[in-house]
């Protein structure tokens, strides 16, 4: 489970083309105060570790932050934040040092790269964009090495620009940033946005290279492309939110601390700018539907990756339904067929093409019919040991 | 959530039952599955959804005891077959086991297991005046629409809940959500689900009037039973209007205070229902006007190499560093120098930082005046020409002197160039470039080397401001 700590909400000082939470703010549903005794209450009941979260985290005033990052500290030995990046001051490295905070930063490519994270007009896109390369930069050099996160978008990953992405993701290596995570722009979220989502071929085509510079560059490492392997071995322990059979009522993979200590969704499946509470339970109606409806009306019917992609994240449904499969799916077929072919090919095994299957598949499903969730790992173990 | 609205709940619909195990995992999910639309309809609400519940089960006893139908359902899991055998035998009917369905792993408590498989159950009871026939609630194929009459259904929807399940349908409200025209479905039958009471019967049609006549006679004998406020806000609810969808067979209900979504039973056996909801055509934005690549790599910055970087991005994110570890120089500066501007990059990101500095570059390699001058505009002088005539013309252009010049020390080469600097110049910054962080480790070790004194600040900076001391460049 991510714990994300959202004392302002969606509140952000820049409004990306594409984001997510644009609809939440259109619908000016954004707190305009926070609780920092009750959130910190909560924090203390879920006794897991947690992220500074937004919204944008920075815009929180700077000693309520240090509260927060100080909490995690001394519970958890460090705090994750994910920020991104424009409003880092010199005066906030020592605080990142001292509080272990382990910082990502979401840019999207160097100077025009990145120009999809629009902040107004171009002047102030290229301003934020400029401060967050410097907060690259410095926390690199600093020894804190933040993790980037790309969103493949027109702007940086069209065809004609996938070299340049490439050699920029070279140059952040050289720097010292270690993990990158790849996210695919949600194809149809912000008026802005149309213009910006890559087809379905041209993100696979994208992410291929990107895998093939992964290999070249020995130093970075893009999450994704290790979580869909891990899956597809079955070794499902410390993969990502989108593997692990969300549900929009109750996503259990990531919690959100809301402003008044409440616990929320994550709001990448909130289309209609209303933030809806945790239901008391969490179920599977979503992969229980996909593992039984045809692919022609929207579910994974004979899929042979659905115990590793599960339809993937609800948040990016077909037609913005939390109950079709992703958009993305022939991006996520398709690189896992890559990486099934090279599992096999060095003799290990890959559950697409196990005998165990059907039997795992039934397992699964018999599973989630009672609410239960269990990880692979654990039904792949030999049935005497558990 | 504990009330005995979830020790104890009724089944939906009544009988007759569909043979597709359905029940309870439907009626409980749903309940359990509310999701408020924030926490002010969360304290309004979640407490007055519980006593509805406990008050649509009294007055479904209460129509039993009365005869009013000849018996009904209810589920309980097994730490309440108890009290529930009880409470109806306090009122003179008799509960009968009929069916028994694996319950929800979240509910089983720590003690019970796979050893003792009754404890994972969930269990539903025929109640009803003794003697009972526990084949009443799954009738014969034939005998089904009169049963359904028994249990309160109005002959219209009797006959199609007998149709339905003959054809293996078991959802009651399958056929409801899945219309095509768009009609909005009355709340009650909505969110019949949720055993709130009204509409206890699978009904024909969203419009079935038969349906609508049944909820009078139940609000009146909730108020003769002392529900008075529950029944008002069931009055309330009546008016909200709902949104109802079935998808690829799973129901989702939404609505101002709550949503909420049970898994149909009716999936992919069933021809296909209902399109997907879509959301409605947005107006598509200006395609966004992309230039090829090589326009991009200039864009970022050219000359990176006699600039001293290793990279186009280098240069950028150096200079980006730069202008951000010099905000508050910046901000206190009203013009600024940039000695060696190459194509512009750093002038342009200060640009962008603080529009209204009067910026000024000085460039001897003409090609890159020249892209500093594309760069730039027409507005920001860039000087060519070597360097003694370039302090020259800026001293007149900017009689009154320059307030910052960011400087490489390394390629300005000798301290006499400096000296002129800093004769025109309040404060001189040192800028680290690639080659010279490498040759020199840090700003300040390059510093030292070069005979120069630093203000102090943090060892990893890229930046730093010449210490004013260094009068003696004089
Ligand atoms: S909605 Fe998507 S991103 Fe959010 S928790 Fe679920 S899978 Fe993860
Ligand atoms: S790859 Fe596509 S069809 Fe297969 S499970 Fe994922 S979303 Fe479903
Ligand atoms: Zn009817």
């Amino acid at each position: 489970m991510t714990v994300e700590v959202r004392p302002l909400g969606d509140k952000c000082n820049i409004k990306c083309r594409y984001c997510y939470q644009e609809g939440i703010r259109t619908a000016g549903n954004v707190p305009t105060r926070y609780d920092l005794d009750a959130i910190i209450a909560t924090l203390d009941r879920l006794g897991e570790p947690f992220s500074l979260f937004g919204g944008e985290i920075m815009m929180t005033r700077r000693s309520d932050l240090e509260r927060l990052m100080q909490l995690g500290f001394d519970r958890h030995g460090g705090v994750g934040m994910q920020t991104n990046g424009t409003l880092i001051e010199e005066r906030d490295i020592e605080l990142f040092r001292k509080y272990r905070v382990r910082i990502g930063i979401s840019i999207d490519g160097s100077g025009p790269l990145n120009d999809a994270r629009w902040a107004g007009s171009l002047a102030a896109t290229r301003r934020a964009t400029a401060r967050i390369e410097a907060a690259i930069e410095t926390l690199c050099r600093e020894g804190m090495p933040p993790n980037v996160i790309v969103t493949l978008n027109r702007m940086n990953a069209a065809p004609g620009r996938l070299d340049v992405l490439c050699d920029w993701i070279g140059f952040l290596g050289s720097l010292g940033v270690r993990k990158l995570r790849l996210h695919l722009l949600e194809q149809d979220e912000t008026e802005g946005g149309e213009g910006l989502a890559l087809t379905a071929q041209e993100n696979l085509v994208a992410l291929r290279r990107l895998r093939r510079l992964e290999q070249e560059l020995p130093s970075v490492e893009f999450d994704i492309f290790t979580e869909m392997a891990a899956m597809l071995g079955g070794d499902d322990a410390r993969t990502s939110c989108v593997f692990h059979a969300c549900d929009p009522y109750a996503t259990r993979a990531v919690v959100g601390v809301e402003s008044d200590g409440r616990l929320g969704n994550c709001g990448r499946t909130n289309k209609d700018g209303v933030t809806h509470l945790r239901a008391s339970r969490e179920a599977f109606e979503r992969q229980l539907s996909l593992y039984r409806t045809p692919q022609a009306d929207g579910g994974c019917q004979g899929c042979r990756f659905f115990l590793a992609c599960k339809g993937n994240c609800p948040g990016t449904a077909i037609g913005g339904d939390w109950r079709m499969r992703s958009i993305d799916c022939p991006v996520w077929f398709g690189l896992f067929e890559d990486i099934e072919t090279e599992l096999l090919a060095s003799g290990e095994i890959a559950i697409s093409r196990s005998e165990l299957r059907p039997d795992l598949e039934a397992k699964m499903i018999a599973a989630w019919s009672i609410g239960d969730n269990p990880t692979l790992h654990s039904l792949l173990q030999p049935a005497d040991s558990t | 959530m504990k009330s005995a609205w979830l020790t104890c709940w009724l089944a939906w619909p009544r009988p007759p039952l569909a043979a597709a195990p359905r029940e309870p995992v439907v009626a409980k999910a749903a309940t359990q599955r509310i999701s408020f639309s924030g926490p002010q309809a969360r304290a309004l609400w979640q407490p007055r959804l519980e006593r509805l519940g406990e008050a649509a089960l009294a007055i479904e006893l209460e129509m039993v005891r009365r005869k009013h139908i000849a018996a009904t359902v209810l589920w309980t899991g097994y730490d309440g077959i108890e009290a529930l055998t009880e409470r109806v035998r306090a009122i003179g009917l008799e509960a009968r086991p009929i069916k028994a369905s694996l319950g929800y792993a979240a509910d089983w408590s720590q003690d019970a297991s796979i050893d003792e498989p009754k404890r994972l159950l969930d269990y539903a009871f025929l109640i009803g005046a003794a003697p009972l026939d526990a084949a009443m609630a799954d009738p014969a194929a034939e005998d089904m629409a009169e049963t359904a009459i028994r249990f309160g259904y109005p002959a219209c929807c009797a006959e199609s809940w007998a149709n339905h399940l003959r054809r293996g349908g078991s959802d009651p409200l399958a056929r409801v959500l899945a219309r095509e025209d768009k009609t909005a479905v009355p709340a009650h039958t909505a969110l019949a689900v949720l055993g709130l009471g009204p509409v206890r019967h699978a009904p024909c049609s969203t419009d079935c009037s038969a349906t609508r006549d049944r909820s009078r006679p139940f609000l009146d004998l909730g108020r003769e039973l002392g529900f008075v406020e529950e029944m008002s806000w069931l009055e309330e609810i009546a008016g909200w209007t709902v949104g109802a969808s079935l998808v690829n067979g799973v129901a989702e209900i939404t609505t101002a205070a709550f949503r909420c979504t049970w898994l149909s039973d009716e999936g992919p056996s069933q021809p296909r229902l209902a399109a997907p909801a879509r959301r409605p055509e947005k107006r598509k934005a200006a395609a966004i006007e992309l230039v090829d690549s090589a326009h991009v790599l200039a864009e970022l910055g050219t000359g990176f190499e006699s600039a001293g970087f290793a990279s186009p991005f280098a240069m950028r994110s150096r200079f980006s560093a730069v202008v951000w570890e010099q905000t508050a120089a910046l901000r206190r500066a009203t013009t600024a120098v940039h000695i060696g501007c190459g194509d512009g990059l750093l002038l342009e990101l200060i640009a962008q930082t603080k529009p209204k500095l009067r910026l000024y570059g000085t460039e001897e390699d003409t090609a890159a005046a020249e892209a500093a001058r594309q760069r730039l505009g027409a507005s920001f002088p860039v000087l060519g020409g070597t360097s003694t005539d370039v302090f020259a013309v800026l001293s007149r252009l900017a009689p009154e002197g320059i307030d910052l010049a960011f400087v490489d020390p390394e390629q300005l080469g000798d301290r006499d160039a400096l000296a002129a600097i800093s004769a025109i110049a309040r404060s001189i910054i040192v800028i680290g470039t690639d080659r010279s962080l490498r040759r020199f480790r840090d700003i300040d070790n390059l510093a030292a080397t070069m005979g120069l004194a630093l203000l102090p600040g943090r060892a990893a900076r890229v930046s730093a401001t010449l210490s004013p001391a260094m009068d003696r460049l004089h």
